[in-house]
């Protein structure tokens, strides 16, 4: 899986990346890599990942969101996980995994919703 | 697929990874799993093939059906030539956990599955078993 | 004096020599004649019988005197005589360089019986043809064990169905027309993956080349769910016995298949009344547009917590709400496995993108929470469900008033 099936969409001033099923490190690191170039063009004030098809969390694509969060934020944005799956999120709070400070959200309208203001629903309480 | 209850996979790059994920999925879904089930048992293989990979360079993940009565498993073994794992007892300590990125998983693997044998020695290698019962 | 002591002791020598040294032609006939399993007997190129050994007195029945000089059709049924089959057998014999055989024979009384027949022409040192040689071998035994196989396949409860090497149907019973809606012509000489579903078709051989790399009495697939098709198309599900069979053919399974519909539709019946009643116990229902509420009773074990919180996260997602007041009113005591599943459960609901309130936290309770470690500092809390219910309206207010904001 190559990383031109990653597509970074532009929605006004925020970036949306809509995730693959199955991603292999490799698809993982090169959405990291598409989104610093995305936002570093286009100044967006936020991320919004679509992880309504990832069938699979694990520790590298968790830290992989971490760090990109955090650079999202270095960059003045914020980023909002959408859609995830019931299963994937036993799984990984059963797993010890965190999203540092990323928030979430049960869709990607609401993850829209949660960009355009300031107070914000949900994430997982890193930091208040 | 080779055989219909066992079979085992190389783990020589990146892409095994995945591989591993896909035969995994496909085996515990046939196996009757409930899907967060699934997800426990593919995401907690995800974490020891990358084991294997990251640390050991090579090695090999092998499946197979298992029963315990009436009972029906999944048994999942991970094996390498890699370093080996000085201190067991500290790598399976809750707070070792792959957080900031270190450590090996191993405390959530064994909470995503129903057991979790590990055997090493510095040097020699590692041998990780894991098991998942249908319920 | 001399020469008669010569002459005697030469003639004592020949004798002498004549045990030491036997002749092979004596040998050979003795051996055809004294073998009695099998019938040994040569034609004319007529068809006249010649020889006759023992074997074939002792399975045919004729004696060498009554048999010798008749033609060797006597020895089928009527309506292979008729059908011209003996004189064919020759011809074929003596082009081809032999014949082989497999049919019914008459015995000397009359009796049938199943033989296999191997006919070999022979010729003289010039290569001249100057008869045939046949040897017979009676098969009823074989063929009444065949016979009473066939007859406990047909009368099995079960379908069965044996398949060759090659995955060829060769024997089925009534019960497997029954169950696969085929006639047994349309079944026999086909491969046995017609009757497996069109998805597993293709790995089907895969199963069928283990299986006879390590022939075992075993059940097919365990743990997994068999299903056969019919020929209307309609998936059936199966439970498959597995036998190896080895005979002197080749090696051949044996499956004995039992329709477990009905079996199924119980268990799911079953299974669906089991969470149903989980439903009744645990019900999550929906109270407000983004509010959905679970009132937990009873005492929690670690599989009941488990079961809830893939179900409330089930709910969650279902009706898109981002609040879920979890009441644990009647709940007396938890445990520390319990109390952890609670806060993974928190934790799992705010990685979706919802959030919990906590209501019916109890003096008691409380203590034992605290004791044990849990900290809920994270998770908002309330003493009762309606004062939950404010704080759920609260929080989705906000998203109101800031959806109408930016209009």
């Amino acid at each position: 899986m190559a990383d031109d099936t990653i597509s970074v969409i532009k929605l006004h001033n925020v970036l949306m990346v809509t995730v693959p099923p199955d991603p292999d490190d490799e698809t993982v690191s090169a959405l990291q890599e598409r989104v610093l170039q995305t936002m570093e063009r286009y100044e967006a004030k936020g991320l919004v990942l679509d992880i309504s098809t990832v069938e699979t969390l694990d520790s590298f694509f968790a830290r992989t969101v971490v760090e990109t969060v955090q650079m999202v934020a270095l960059m003045g944005g914020r980023t909002v996980l959408a859609g995830m799956r019931p299963s994937v999120a036993i799984t990984a709070t059963q797993l010890g995994l965190t999203l540092g400070s990323a928030l979430t959200a049960l869709d990607v309208d609401r993850a829209l919703d949660v960009l355009d203001d300031r107070p914000r629903l949900g994430g997982d309480g890193d930091d208040q | 697929m080779t055989n219909e209850d066992a079979g085992e996979v190389r783990i020589d790059s990146e892409s095994d990874i995945v591989a591993a994920r896909k035969i995994v999925r496909d085996m515990a879904i046939a196996l009757g799993f409930g899907v967060t089930d699934v997800t426990r048992i593919v995401t907690a293989a995800s974490e020891l093939t990358r084991n294997v990979f990251r640390y050991a360079g090579s090695g090999i993940m092998r499946w197979r059906t298992v029963t315990a009565g009436e009972v029906i498993g999944l048994e999942l073994v991970f094996e390498d030539h890699g370093p080996g794992i000085p201190d067991i007892t500290r790598a399976m300590e809750v707070g070792y956990t792959t957080k900031g990125g270190l450590g090996l998983g191993l405390p959530g693997a064994k909470r995503l599955m129903d057991e979790l044998e590990i055997e090493s020695e510095v040097g020699k290698g590692t041998r990780v078993t894991v098991k998942k019962w249908r319920k | 004096m001399a020469t008669e002591t010569g002459r005697a002791t030469r003639a004592r020598a020949t004798k002498a020599t004549q045990r030491l040294t036997p002749d092979p032609e004596v040998y050979a006939r003795l051996l055809v004649d004294t073998v009695s399993d099998y019938a040994i007997f040569t034609v004319d190129t007529a068809g006249l019988v010649l020889t006759w050994n023992r074997g074939a007195e002792r399975i045919i029945g004729h004696r060498p005197g009554e048999i010798i000089g008749r033609h060797f059709s006597c020895l089928y049924p009527q309506e292979r005589i008729d059908a011209g089959v003996p004189a064919q057998e020759l011809k074929t014999a003596a082009s081809a360089g032999r014949f082989e055989d497999e049919g019914w024979r008459l015995r000397q009384d009359g009796s049938r019986f199943w033989a296999n027949v191997i006919t070999t022409p022979l010729h003289d040192p010039l290569g001249q043809l100057i008869g045939f040689g046949k040897v017979l071998r009676d098969l009823s035994q074989r063929q009444q064990a065949t016979e009473r196989f066939r007859l406990i396949v047909e009368s099995a409860p079960n379908a069965i169905v044996m398949a060759n090497h090659e995955g060829l149907m060769v024997l089925v019973n009534s019960q497997t027309e029954r169950l696969f809606g085929y006639t047994r012509d349309e079944l026999i000489g086909q491969s046995v993956e017609i009757l497996v579903p069109e998805s597993v078709r293709s790995v089907h051989p895969n199963y069928r080349a283990s299986f006879f790399a390590d022939p075992k009495t075993r059940a097919m697939g365990a743990g997994r769910d068999l299903y056969g098709v019919h020929k209307n198309g309609r998936e059936i599900p199966v439970e498959i016995g597995l036998n190896p069979l080895v005979t002197e053919e080749g090696s051949f399974v044996i499956a004995s298949i039992i329709d477990i519909t009905e079996r199924k539709q119980a268990e799911a019946t079953i299974a669906r009344q089991a969470q149903e009643i989980l439903e009744v116990s645990t019900p999550v229902v929906q109270v407000w547009e983004g509010i959905i509420a679970a009132p937990l009773i009873g005492t929690l074990d670690s599989q009941r917590t488990e079961q809830f919180m893939e179900r409330l996260l089930q709910r969650i997602v279902e009706t898109n709400s981002p609040v879920a007041l979890v009441d644990i009113t009647g709940v007396p005591t938890i445990d520390t496995q319990t109390g952890q599943h609670l806060i993974e459960t928190v934790t799992a609901v705010r990685m979706l993108g919802a959030q919990v309130v906590l209501t019916g936290v109890r003096p008691a309770l409380a203590q034992t929470l605290v004791h044990l470690g849990i900290d809920l500092s994270h998770v908002i809390t309330r003493s009762s469900m309606s004062a939950g219910l404010r704080v759920a309206l609260d929080i989705l207010n906000l998203q109101v008033v800031r959806n109408n904001a930016k209009r």
